[in-house]
C-alpha cells in the first residue's frame, strides 16, 4: 500500500536520505531503526510531506505522493505521530482529537472518542485537560489516538518509546498491536530494539541516511553483531 | 463625580469600537502571522460602504442594523479577495515583506476610495432614534453608545464562543499553535485562512460601519484605525482576543480620561501605555513568546565590495550631481536636494534593518527630532545653521542611546511596534505642544543664513552632508563594527560564542542609524524652510521602510537605488496623475511579487547568473 | 587541579529535569566523550557549560574559577570555545570573513574603525582555514557550503579564540566516513600539540571509541556510567539503555 523508491532528500545543505526505498503492505508492521540522527524521522516527514524528496517516488494506495502537501496525502489515510508529539498545548483533550478527525474509510470501523478513550483509558479521565498539562506519556497517547481520529489506513510513528516508563511502554505495545487486528499498517521509526522487537514483523536498518540492512525481526534478533553494529554501543 | 461616570461610560464605549478592529486584526495575525497593514482600509471601506447601504435604507433601527450587516459582509468578501490575490502570494516572504506588500494595498484603497466616494467627508443623517440619550447620574449619556458599551463583550463572547465551541474554531485555534501539525491531520489551511480573513475583514467593516452615526467616514481613518488596533494588538499580546479586549478598555479608558486631566498629552499617553506594558510584559498583557516555527537560519547573500562597474557608476552619478547647478533649474534641484536626503535617511534605516536586523516602524522619530531640534536651535537659540545641524545630529543621538539599550533585547513586531510608539510619541508631542513646537502650524521661515543662502550654495552643503554621511554609514558596516553587528543578525548564538555582546552592538547601530537619521531631517528642515509634525509621521517612516526595502535589505547599495527610485517615481507620479496613490500601490506589490530581494537585490542576481555570489 | 569541575550542575525545564546533579572532570590534553540516547541531556549541558543557559543549580569552575554564572561572552573569554549541533555560522559571510570576525573579536578589535573587517587578519584566518582544510574554500559563501564543510568551518571558528578548552557538539554529523576520522583525528591533534582539553558528543561509536581517552553516559540527564571506552563498553546499564530496556 505504501512504496518508496529511491528517495532523496535535503535537509538545507545537508543530504540526509540517500536512495532510500522500501515497501509496506497492508495490516503490516515495520520498523526502521537506527541511531540518533541515521534519517528515520527525515523518512517519516518526507512521506507525509512535511519535507520534499528531490528524486524519488513516493506511492501511497496507488496515489504518487511524492509533491503532494501534507494535508491530501493526510486525507487519502495516511496518519502521522511526530517524533515530539506535537500536541496543540491550549486545546483540551477533546479538542485535539476534534482537529484529527475525518470522515470514516470503507473497510475500517470509524474510531469514535469513546473507541479511543477504551484504548487508552488515561485520556478518559482528562478530556477537559489542555494538552500543555499532560505528562509526556499522556501526550503521547493522545498524539496517537489524534491520528486515528482520522481514520488512517496506515500510520507513521515516530519513536513513540522515547522517554517513556516501561508500565506506559507496555500501553502502547497494546495499541498498536490492536491497530494491526484492525488491519491499519503501522510504520515505525525506533532506536529502541526490545520495543520494536514486540511490535514489528519486518526490519529495515538506517544509517546516514542510507538503508542498510532489510529483513525479518527474527533475523535481526539472532545476529547480535548487525544489532550491535547499528544501534549498540 | 457625575461627570467621571459618564466618562467611563464614553471610554467603554469607545472601547467597544476600538475593539472591534483589533479583534479581527488579532485573528488573522494568530493563524496567518500576516502584519496586515491593510487592516484599517477593510475599516474605512466598512464605513464608506455602510454609508452608501444606510443612506439608502429606511432610517430605522432594524433597517440600520441589517444595513450594518450587510457593510460587514460586502467587507469581508473583499478582504477575501485581498487574501486570493495578494496575501495569498506572500505568505512565505519575510514578514516586512508581508508588510510592505500590504501598504501597497493601503495606497490603492486609498485612491479606489477617493475615486469612487469623492474627497468629502461622508456623515450620516441621524434620525431621532439615532440621536436619542439617557439621563446617567444627571448627565446625558447617548443612547448609542450605551449600545455601543455593550457590542464589544457580545463580540468578544460571540468570538470565544466560535473558537472554543465549533469544529472550525478549535481548527483555527489547532493552526494558530501549530500549522504544519495541522496540516499533517488533514486540514486545508487555505481554506481555513480565507474563512479567518473573511472574519477578520468583516470585524473591521462591522466596527467601520458601526463608527458611522459618531465620525463621518473619511479618507484619514484607514491610517489611525490601523495605528490603534496594532497598539492595541500588541498591548494586549499578539493573537490573544482577551488581551485584545482589556487592552481596548485600557486605552479607551486612558483616552477618556486623559482627555479631562491631560489634553495636552492625549496622544503620547496611548503610546506611553504601550511603551510601558511592553518594557514590563515584552509580549503584551496576555501574549505568549511566539511558537518557535522559523527558528531555521535563514541563508542570507553575502555582502562583496562592489564591483568595480558599480564604483564608477556611482562616481558619475556623483559627479553628474555635483554640477547639477549649472544646467538645472530651481524645481530640478529641489528635486535633487530631497533625493539626496532620502538617501541618508534610507541609509540610516538600512544600518538597522539591513546589518543590524531590527525592523523600525518608526524611523522618522529621529528625522523628526533632527529636524526640530535644528529649528529650534535657531529659532530659540539663535544658532547658526551649521550649530542646527549639529543639533539635529546629537538630540536624536542621545534620544536614540537610551532608547535603543532598552528596547533592543525585543525582538521582530514588538520591537517594530515599540519603535511606532516612540515616532507617534515624539509626532504628539510636536503637534500638541504649541508653546515649544508651533503645533500643527510647525514652525516656518528657517531659511540657512549667511553664505548658505544662495541655492547652489545649499544644495552642495545637503550633497556633501548626505552623500558623506552615507559613506561613513557604509565605512562603519564595512568596519568590524558592520560586521560584528551582522554576526549577532546572522546568529545571535554563535556571535555571543565568541564574545560579541548583541546588545551594545545594537544600542551602538540604534544610536548610529538615530544620528544619521537625524541630520537628514534637520537638511531637510533648512531645505524645505519650515518643520512640521508630519516629519515624524507614519508616512514618513513609511516612505523610510519602502525605501530600504525596495533597494533591497540585503546589498550595501540597496538603500541608496531605494531612495532614488521610490523619491524619483513619487515626484514623477505626483506630477504625472492625480492617481498616484494608485499606481505607486500596485508598483510595490507587483516588486514585492516579483523580486522580493529588491531592485539591487534583483539587479545583482541578474549580474552574478548563476553564478556563484 | 583540572581545567574544568563540573559539580552538582541542575537544570530543569517546566518541571522536567534535562540535566539531574551532573559531575565530572576534565583534564588538559584529554579528550572526553559524553554519549547518551535521545534526551539524554547533552545539548543541554553543552549549553550550560558555554553560559547559553543558566544553570538552577550546581557549580561550573574553569581552572577554579566558578563561571556558572556568566553569559557567553565572558566564559568565550576566559578560552571555552564550542560547535553546534547545528552548525551557527554567519551566513552572509564568506568562509574567510567567519573566521576573521572570530579573530576581530579575540583581538578586540570589534570597535577599531580605521580598516575594513575584510583586511583584518586575513593570515591568521587563513592558517586556520588551513588546519581544518578549508583553505581552498575560503572566499566562498558559508550559504552553500556542504553540511560537512559548514561543521569544519565552525571548528576553525571555536579555534580562532585560543581556547583551552574546546566543546564540540556532534562535530561529524552529516559528514562521509572517511571525513569524520579525519576531523575527529585533527580535534586529538590538537589535544596533543596544544595540550587542549576536547569534550564532545558524537552518534557514531565508533568515532567515540575511538578517539576518547574517557567517556561519560547520560540518561534522561543523569549520569550512568563514566570511565574509559572498553569498560563502559562492557558496561550492562549502558547496553540496556542503548538497545531499550524491555
Amino acid at each position: 500500500m505504501l512504496s518508496v523508491e529511491q528517495v532523496n532528500v535535503f535537509y538545507g545543505r545537508a543530504h540526509a536520505l540517500h536512495e532510500v526505498s522500501f515497501s509496506l503492505a497492508r495490516g503490516e508492521t515495520l520498523v526502521l531503526l537506527g541511531r540518533n540522527g541515521a534519517g528515520k524521522s527525515t523518512t517519516l516527514k518526507a512521506l507525509i510531506g512535511l519535507l520534499r524528496a528531490t528524486s524519488g517516488r513516493i506511492v501511497f494506495e496507488g496515489h504518487d505522493i511524492t509533491r503532494s502537501e501534507s494535508y491530501r496525502i493526510a486525507r487519502l489515510g495516511l496518519g502521522y505521530v511526530p517524533e515530539e508529539r506535537r500536541i496543540f498545548p491550549d486545546l483540551t483533550v477533546a479538542e485535539n482529537l476534534l482537529v484529527g478527525r475525518r470522515a470514516q474509510r470503507d473497510g475500517i470501523a470509524p474510531w469514535t472518542p469513546e473507541r479511543l478513550f477504551a484504548l487508552f483509558p488515561n485520556l478518559a479521565e482528562m478530556r477537559d485537560r489542555p494538552g500543555a498539562r499532560m505528562s509526556g506519556g499522556e501526550q503521547q497517547m493522545l498524539a496517537i489516538a489524534r491520528t486515528l481520529m482520522g481514520n488512517p489506513r496506515a500510520v507513521l510513528l515516530d519513536e513513540p518509546s522515547e522517554g517513556l516508563a516501561p508500565v506506559i511502554l507496555d500501553q502502547l505495545v497494546a495499541a498498536i498491536r490492536a491497530l494491526r487486528e484492525q488491519g491499519v499498517a503501522v510504520l515505525l521509526a525506533e532506536q529502541n530494539f526490545r520495543f520494536a522487537a514486540r511490535i514489528a514483523e519486518r526490519a529495515a536498518l538506517i544509517e546516514t541516511g542510507r538503508i542498510a540492512w532489510s529483513g525479518t525481526l527474527q533475523e535481526l534478533a539472532a545476529d547480535g553483531g548487525l544489532r550491535g553494529r547499528y544501534l549498540g554501543v | 463625580m457625575d461627570f467621571l461616570a459618564v466618562q467611563f461610560l464614553t471610554g467603554l464605549a469607545s472601547a467597544s469600537s476600538l475593539f472591534l478592529v483589533a479583534a479581527g486584526l488579532t485573528v488573522i495575525f494568530g493563524v496567518t502571522r500576516v502584519v496586515n497593514f491593510a487592516h484599517g482600509s477593510l475599516f474605512m471601506l466598512g464605513a464608506y460602504i455602510g454609508w452608501s447601504i444606510l443612506t439608502r435604507l429606511p432610517r430605522e433601527p432594524g433597517w440600520f442594523a441589517l444595513g450594518v450587516l450587510g457593510a460587514a459582509g460586502a467587507t469581508a468578501l473583499l478582504g477575501v479577495m485581498l487574501e486570493a490575490i495578494v496575501l495569498r502570494r506572500v505568505y512565505r516572504a519575510p514578514e516586512l515583506f508581508q508588510l510592505l506588500a500590504t501598504f501597497g494595498v493601503v495606497l490603492m484603497v486609498q485612491d479606489a476610495t477617493l475615486a469612487v466616494w469623492g474627497p468629502n467627508d461622508l456623515s450620516l443623517a441621524r434620525p431621532a432614534w439615532l440621536r436619542a440619550s439617557v439621563a446617567i447620574a444627571g448627565q446625558r449619556f447617548p443612547a448609542y453608545d450605551l449600545f455601543l458599551i455593550g457590542i464589544g463583550p457580545l463580540v468578544l463572547l460571540a468570538l470565544w464562543l466560535l473558537l472554543h465551541r465549533t469544529r472550525w474554531g478549535v481548527l483555527v485555534r489547532a493552526a494558530t499553535q501549530d500549522r504544519e501539525m495541522t496540516a499533517a491531520l488533514g486540514v486545508d489551511q487555505r481554506l481555513l485562512f480565507s474563512a479567518v480573513f473573511a472574519l477578520g475583514a468583516g470585524l473591521a467593516g462591522f466596527g467601520g460601519a458601526l463608527s458611522l452615526p459618531d465620525q463621518s467616514a473619511n479618507l484619514q481613518m484607514d491610517l489611525s484605525a490601523v495605528v490603534e488596533a496594532f497598539v492595541i494588538v500588541v498591548i494586549g499580546g499578539l493573537g490573544s482576543l482577551p488581551g485584545a479586549y482589556l487592552a481596548s478598555l485600557l486605552i479607551g479608558l486612558l483616552q477618556a480620561f486623559g482627555i479631562v486631566f491631560v489634553p495636552r498629552a492625549t496622544l503620547v499617553l496611548v503610546f506611553v501605555a504601550m511603551a510601558a506594558v511592553l518594557l514590563i510584559r515584552p509580549n503584551g498583557l496576555l501574549g505568549r513568546p511566539l511558537a518557535p516555527g522559523q527558528i531555521t537560519q535563514e541563508i542570507r547573500p553575502v555582502i562583496r565590495a562592489a564591483p568595480t562597474t558599480l564604483k564608477w557608476l556611482g562616481l558619475a552619478c556623483l559627479v553628474l550631481a555635483i554640477v547639477a547647478p549649472f544646467f538645472a533649474g530651481p524645481f530640478l534641484l529641489s528635486v535633487l536636494t530631497e533625493c539626496t536626503i532620502a538617501i541618508l535617511f534610507a541609509a540610516s534605516l538600512h544600518v538597522m534593518m539591513g546589518p543590524g536586523g531590527m525592523p523600525s516602524f518608526g524611523h522618522a522619530a529621529w528625522f523628526g527630532l533632527g529636524a526640530y531640534a535644528a529649528a529650534l536651535a535657531v529659532e530659540r537659540g539663535g544658532a547658526s545653521t551649521m550649530v542646527a545641524l549639529l543639533a539635529a545630529v546629537l538630540v536624536p543621538g542621545i534620544f536614540a542611546i537610551v532608547f535603543g539599550w532598552f528596547v533592543v533585547r525585543l525582538a521582530g513586531v514588538y520591537l517594530a511596534m515599540l519603535t511606532l510608539a516612540f515616532a507617534q510619541v515624539v509626532w504628539a508631542i510636536a503637534f500638541q505642544w504649541d508653546a515649544l513646537t508651533g503645533g500643527d502650524n510647525g514652525i516656518l521661515g528657517l531659511w540657512p543664513g549667511g553664505w548658505l543662502r544662495s541655492a547652489p550654495a545649499f544644495y552642495w552643503l545637503t550633497l556633501a552632508i548626505c552623500v558623506g554621511g552615507a559613506l561613513v554609514l557604509r565605512r562603519a558596516m564595512m568596519a568590524p563594527f558592520g560586521y560584528a553587528l551582522r554576526a549577532t543578525r546572522d546568529s545571535t548564538r554563535r556571535a555571543q560564542a565568541i564574545g560579541l555582546d548583541p546588545r551594545s552592538l545594537r544600542a551602538a547601530a540604534f544610536a548610529l542609524a538615530g544620528a544619521a537619521a537625524g541630520l537628514a531631517g534637520g537638511v531637510f528642515a533648512f531645505a524645505k524652510g519650515s518643520v512640521f509634525p508630519g516629519y515624524a509621521g507614519i508616512g514618513r517612516s513609511v516612505d523610510a521602510l519602502v525605501m530600504v526595502l525596495l533597494g533591497g535589505v540585503d546589498t550595501m547599495a540597496g538603500p541608496i537605488v531605494g531612495a532614488l527610485a521610490y523619491t524619483g517615481l513619487y515626484d514623477v507620479l505626483l506630477l504625472a496623475t492625480s492617481q498616484w496613490r494608485f499606481i505607486l500601490g500596485l508598483a510595490i506589490i507587483l516588486l514585492v511579487m516579483a523580486f522580493p530581494e529588491g531592485i539591487a537585490g534583483a539587479t545583482r542576481r541578474f549580474w552574478l547568473r548563476g553564478r556563484e555570489a | 587541579m583540572s581545567l574544568l569541575e563540573v559539580r552538582n550542575l541542575r537544570k530543569s525545564f517546566g518541571g522536567v529535569s534535562a540535566v539531574a546533579d551532573l559531575s565530572f572532570e576534565l583534564n588538559s590534553g584529554e579528550m572526553l566523550a559524553l554519549i547518551g540516547p535521545n534526551g539524554a541531556g547533552k545539548s543541554t549541558c553543552f549549553d550550560l557549560l558555554s553560559g547559553q543557559l543558566r544553570a538552577d543549580a550546581g557549580r561550573v569552575l574553569l581552572e577554579g574559577r566558578d563561571i556558572a554564572t556568566l553569559p557567553p561572552q565572558s566564559i568565550w573569554q576566559l578560552g571555552v570555545a564550542r560547535t553546534f549541533q547545528v552548525p551557527a555560522i554567519f551566513s552572509s559571510m564568506t568562509v574567510r570573513e567567519n573566521v576573521q570576525m572570530a579573530l576581530i573579536s579575540r583581538h578586540r578589535a570589534v570597535w577599531r574603525f580605521s580598516r575594513p573587517a575584510s583586511a583584518l587578519f586575513r593570515g591568521e584566518a587563513d592558517t586556520l582555514l588551513a588546519e581544518v582544510e578549508m583553505a581552498r574554500q575560503a572566499e566562498r559563501a558559508v550559504g552553500v557550503l556542504a553540511y560537512g564543510d559548514l561543521k569544519r568551518v565552525e571548528l576553525a571558528i571555536a579555534l580562532a579564540g585560543s581556547p583551552r578548552l574546546l566543546l564540540m557538539d556532534e562535530p561529524t554529523a552529516g559528514m562521509a566516513a572517511d571525513a569524520r576520522g579525519a576531523l575527529i583525528g585533527l580535534a586529538r591533534r590538537l589535544v596533543r600539540e596544544r595540550g587542549l582539553a576536547v569534550l564532545f558528543t558524537e552518534h557514531d561509536m565508533e568515532v567515540v571509541f575511538g578517539a576518547a581517552d574517557r567517556v561519560l553516559v547520560l540518561d534522561r540527564g543523569a549520569l550512568i556510567a563514566a570511565g574509559d571506552p572498553a569498560a563502559v563498553r562492557e558496561n550492562q546499564r549502558v547496553r540496556d539503555i542503548y538497545l531499550g530496556v524491555e
